[in-house]
């Protein structure tokens, strides 16, 4: 019998397999499932770990994290203050670069491991690893430099400096959030993921234009991967539309997986990717709050239909929000499974 | 004198020519226009009603229009509208005459402020007074605002699922107009990323009406003000 990271490997390679991979990006609903407040449970490692780990077993999907929040990031830079919510996603409460000074003074730590911050994530990675003994793939967050800042800034500030400059501070904000970018990918496969999810919402023309993409983005991305190796990377463009761009991502970048936006078309993804890669079909978890099962359930047979043929493919979901129902999420899963299947 | 035909041709030309800058989300190029129309002779009243407000309008429309249509571009377009206003306000002959009122904010727990900051631009070229509340703004303070600024629309942002669907944001200020008896005299309007997903969720959380992005924004709260004081 294969395991969950045999199969990832084969939908990678286009090998075959008895079933399609199976992802479901749970997060907040870790700390309820270990008893604890968003605080308590994203104070530890240990606790990310377990809940990761208690939750995988409890729905049986493919895929661990080792992502804590999205604004863990920007804590390793310098935000002090994180707001959580017990019903939601925790926010970045400290935009702590507020001037162009603070731009130009600002500085990536020489090793970022040695970071607390980093430290907690690394123990998160450490548990992941003893407990899933390289059956499941641990999963790794990373911000493009060209998204970073909104984290830092706040994005309407960053998309102000983005797009009118002045061009030095920008360039220079660029290249620090692109030196900690390609530090965070020597620490991630240091410390043992599996597989980065690149999210690079400016790497969307639904943010920034073909033309911006071309002259901004796609530069930038350049320099944040060039040299690294993308086998094990995944491009994201935080739930924003990818099909315009995936070709030029492909050619310049030479990226191979996509997990586009459940807003686009999957059968235009498939045929763009084609056998070239990976395509993600992703499930829109926001209208899942208001689903009934059997609704999931015909959505999951939808993508299945669109995405199965010629193998390469992979079923996951957005960042499941926590009012999905439980009745859902079980559905989603045993629909994957019955629709999912090669046999 | 130029004839009226030639002036309205004058400024169609503008109207393109700004649209066109704004579209490619280039501020220079706008602002230039706008000077160019005020060396022209046209007044800054001309330039507010007849050239900024008509093409904010155009935008409106074309960026609906336009499925490639992009974030930059609506950022864009509410902030050099803004700015534009701002400056031709201060040399206006008499204050113009203001559409409406509103208090806007993001819902409590949620710190995005991107979509606000397009919206009060869009609202303030419109001439709507707007009342900016911040982030993570209690309901009550909503409501307390509301009645204190004599506004017609609450308009709520929400960029994470939990702030738009949660208890603390729109349905809490539904529940408190109902139970102050407020709520024929407020419109209470949507926005943000959740309810791009799901186009029902504006009304699950009791909102009159959402808008799909900033720039639109502008348009459906404008309604909700003229539906409401006709």
């Amino acid at each position: 019998m294969m395991t969950s990271m045999e199969i990832v490997r084969a939908a990678l390679q286009g090998n075959p397999a008895p079933r399609i991979p199976i992802f479901c990006n749970l997060l907040d609903q870790g700390a309820p499932e270990l008893g604890m407040s968003q605080a308590e449970y994203y104070a530890r490692g240990e606790h990310v770990a377990c809940g990761q780990l208690a939750l995988r077993t409890r729905y049986g999907y493919d895929n661990l994290w080792s992502l804590f929040y999205v604004g863990r990031e920007a804590e390793l830079l310098g935000c002090q203050e994180i707001l959580f919510a017990e019903d939601g996603t925790p926010n970045v409460a400290d935009y702590f670069l507020r001037t162009a000074k603070d731009i130009e003074s600002f500085t990536i730590p020489e090793d970022i491991t040695r970071h607390p911050v980093w430290q907690e994530s690394a123990r998160c990675l450490q548990v992941l690893r003893q407990e899933s003994k390289g059956r499941f793939p641990i999963c790794a967050y990373l911000t493009a430099s060209t998204t970073l800042p909104a984290l830092l800034m706040g994005m309407d500030k960053w998309l102000e400096l983005a797009l009118s400059g002045p061009d030095h501070l920008r360039a220079q904000l660029l290249g620090k959030c692109s030196e900690f970018f390609r530090k965070q990918v020597a620490a991630y496969r240091e410390a043992g993921a599996d597989l980065l999810l690149y999210s690079s919402p400016f790497g969307s023309s639904s943010f920034v234009g073909m033309r911006r993409f071309r002259a901004f983005s796609l530069p930038w991305m350049q320099r944040d991967l060039t040299g690294l190796g993308v086998e094990d990377l995944i491009y994201y463009c935080g739930t924003a539309p990818i099909n315009p761009v995936i070709g030029e991502v492909m050619q310049h970048l030479g990226l191979r997986v996509f997990y586009p936006s459940p807003k686009d078309d999957l059968a235009v993804t498939k045929a763009l990717v084609a056998g070239n890669g990976l395509t993600c079909g992703v499930i829109d978890d926001i209208s899942m709050i208001s689903w009934t099962p059997e609704q999931t359930r015909a959505e999951v047979e939808r993508l299945c239909h669109i995405g199965m043929p010629g193998e390469h493919f992979l079923l996951g979901t957005a960042v499941m929000p926590m009012a999905v129902p439980e009745a859902n999420i079980q559905a989603y899963m045993e629909a994957a499974f019955t629709f999912g299947s090669y046999r | 004198m130029i004839p009226l035909h030639s002036v309205c041709a004058m400024l169609e030309t503008y109207i393109t020519a700004y649209n066109n800058a704004v579209f490619d989300t280039d501020r220079d190029a706008a602002l230039q226009v706008i000077a160019q129309a005020l060396a022209a002779g046209h007044t800054p009243e001309e330039i507010v009603f007849e050239l900024v407000i008509p093409a904010v309008e155009e935008m409106m429309a074309q960026l609906s229009r336009d499925l490639d249509a992009n974030l930059a571009q609506h950022f864009m377009t509410a902030q050099i509208a803004a700015e534009v206003t701002e400056k031709m306000l201060e040399q206006f002959k008499q204050p113009p005459k203001t559409l409406g009122r509103v208090v806007i904010g993001t819902a409590r727990g949620d710190l995005h402020s991107l979509g606000k900051r397009i919206v009060m631009g869009c609202l303030k070229t419109l001439m709507v007074e707007v009342r900016d509340l911040g982030v993570n703004v209690p309901a009550e303070r909503f409501v307390e605002e509301a009645v204190a600024f004599d506004a017609q629309v609450i308009a709520i942002s929400s960029m994470m699922v939990h702030t738009a669907n949660g208890e603390q944001g729109c349905r809490k200020v539904r529940r408190l107009l109902r139970e102050q008896q407020l709520e024929n005299r407020f419109r209470v309007v949507v926005g943000g990323a959740p309810f791009r997903f799901d186009e029902q969720l504006y009304q699950a959380v009791g909102a009159d009406d959402w808008a799909a992005d900033g720039v639109s924004a502008g348009k459906v709260i404008l309604r909700q003000i003229r539906e409401l004081s006709p």
